[in-house]
């Protein structure tokens, strides 16, 4: 489903992945996690093509970053859903109309989409905001609609780049709890996070984590520890 | 369609001060161009007026042979450039004398000979009347020999010819002057409206937009604020010629064509410059 081979990336003149391998199939809640600046971002960016690999390859679903022509990339980001540290709504958009807008530019139907901005607002409580303004929600709240907007046209993952960066370790909890749900109704989800109490007294979650560039541990969060030794490539 | 179009009216109210920045800076821009404009067709309306009052006279021997005349005025009339040329007798010339002095011609009573000579009054086509082509011809009415002398006052039509050149040559270089920097002035303006907005076209992006429907929303959008730029600039125009009809001197006006011009030109310019500031957002992510 996700796939790296082999796959290093930067920008310009700074490498800041190497040798990535790894793969994340259907269904699957992985942690990605790792300090500031160990390249979890840069990962992300991978897998919704706002980066291309140096080297190696970058499979999502059918498409390959070796064979992806740009106007081939919207196509490939409708089948993920991504949320930011910083939840990136429209601040003159309602909440309802933020989450409308991602199946609006796929160009469906009115109908369509009024039906399943309905369903994900009440699948994500938010079912009363609807009309807010993102400056009249709560942090928590407007990640969550965030989160609606990632959801609202089914995608096959979830890729969330810090989501809990700017809430308080309550709420955080709530938004974790919230994509743990997500993820038993079939979606994959990938967290990344620099915020360890999260992780706490979940040790059957897989966990990646990045040290300087690298995958220095793919497997049960249970079985890390800081000075595990570089993943398998 | 609707949808795009909706996009494009919701963007003028999401970045009211960027829009509004926008739509005056191109307005002020296509105004002073007008205006500019404007300053040249009047400028041409009077050289145009003042050339209308170029004319080669050629006075006549009194001893003229009138077959001879005959000859030379059609000859004159088939030269290049020459629209008219018009045989003057003395009687006729002496009239139009009397006629010019007014009551003093009483002064005229007592000639026993009439004194005013005979001529041919040569007029030249538009395109014609500068100092080249009517020399040419006054030369040419001069080598008959019972042509006294020939008059086109040409001092005044080389001072003609240099304001021409003038006009042309400061017209076209200011004009040319006062385009480009309409053109930075309204790209820098729909560039940092775009950059205010490089957000959403990063959520649009994420979300899976296609570039052409991000691309489009923005092109109508810009279009809509660089017409409504150059509405502002086309009544601004309006207003400024009445008044200056109305309370100072008639001048020539735009034609209604012109005011729609004024607002296409601020349309087209909305339209290139946000597809020039948008490529650069499109690539990046």
């Amino acid at each position: 489903m996700i796939g790296f081979r082999d796959v290093s990336a930067g920008y310009r003149r700074t490498r800041v992945l190497e040798r990535l391998s790894f793969h994340i199939e259907k269904g699957e809640f992985v942690f990605l996690t790792g300090p500031s600046g160990s390249g979890k971002s840069t990962l992300l960016k991978l897998i919704y093509h706002e980066l291309k690999p140096l080297s190696g390859e970058v499979i999502v679903a059918d498409f390959s970053s070796n064979r992806l022509p740009r106007r081939k990339v919207p196509y490939l980001r409708r089948k993920l859903g991504v949320v930011f540290q910083d939840f990136a709504l429209l601040e003159n958009r309602t909440a309802g109309e933020n989450i409308a807008y991602a199946l609006e530019v796929t160009g469906a139907s009115r109908t369509f989409i009024r039906r399943r901005v309905s369903r994900v607002l009440e699948q994500l409580g938010l079912a009363d905001k609807e009309k807010c303004f993102p400056n009249e929600l709560s942090g928590g709240e407007q990640q969550r609609v965030a989160i609606a907007r990632a959801l609202v046209g089914e995608p096959f993952i979830l890729i969330a780049d810090e989501p809990t960066g700017n809430l308080d370790p309550a709420i955080s909890l709530d938004i974790l709890r919230l994509m743990i749900e997500i993820n038993t109704l079939g979606t994959a989800v990938l967290l990344a996070t620099h915020n360890y109490g999260l992780l706490k007294g979940r040790e059957d979650f897989r966990r990646l984590h990045l040290s300087s560039g690298r995958l220095v541990f793919d497997g049960p969060n249970g079985n890390f520890a800081p000075s595990a030794p570089p993943a398998e490539i | 369609m609707l949808r795009t179009l909706k996009e494009a009216i919701l963007g003028f109210t999401r970045a009211k001060t960027m829009s509004l920045f926008a739509i005056l800076v191109t307005g002020f821009s296509l105004l002073v161009l007008g205006l500019f404009y404007l300053a040249l067709l009047n400028l041409n309306t009077l050289i145009r007026y003042l050339e209308n009052k170029v004319e080669i006279v050629a006075y006549l021997r009194d001893n003229a042979d009138q077959s001879e005349v005959g000859l030379a005025l059609e000859d004159l009339s088939r030269l290049e450039g020459v629209s008219q040329v018009r045989y003057m007798s003395k009687q006729e010339a002496l009239d139009n004398f009397r006629a010019d002095l007014g009551p003093d011609s009483d002064l005229l009573q007592d000639l026993e000979t009439n004194p005013v000579p005979a001529s041919f009054n040569i007029n030249m086509k538009e395109g014609y009347r500068d100092t080249l082509h009517v020399q040419r011809v006054a030369e040419r009415a001069q080598a008959f020999s019972f042509v006294e002398e020939v008059d086109y006052g040409r001092d005044w039509l080389r001072r003609m010819d240099i304001f021409k050149h003038m006009v042309s040559v400061v017209g076209l270089s200011a004009g040319a002057l006062l385009g480009l920097v309409s053109i930075i002035l309204i790209s820098s303006a729909v560039k940092i409206a775009i950059f205010s907005r490089r957000k959403e076209i990063f959520i649009m992006k994420i979300v899976g937009a296609t570039n052409w429907y991000i691309r489009r929303s923005f092109l109508l959008e810009g279009f809509l604020k660089g017409a409504l730029g150059g509405l502002l600039a086309a009544g601004l125009i309006f207003a400024a010629t009445t008044v200056f009809n109305d309370r100072v001197i008639p001048i020539t006006n735009f034609s209604d064509r012109y005011y729609l011009y004024t607002v296409l030109a601020g349309g087209l310019l909305g339209l290139a410059g946000s597809w020039i500031s948008l490529g650069r957002y499109l690539r990046r992510v």
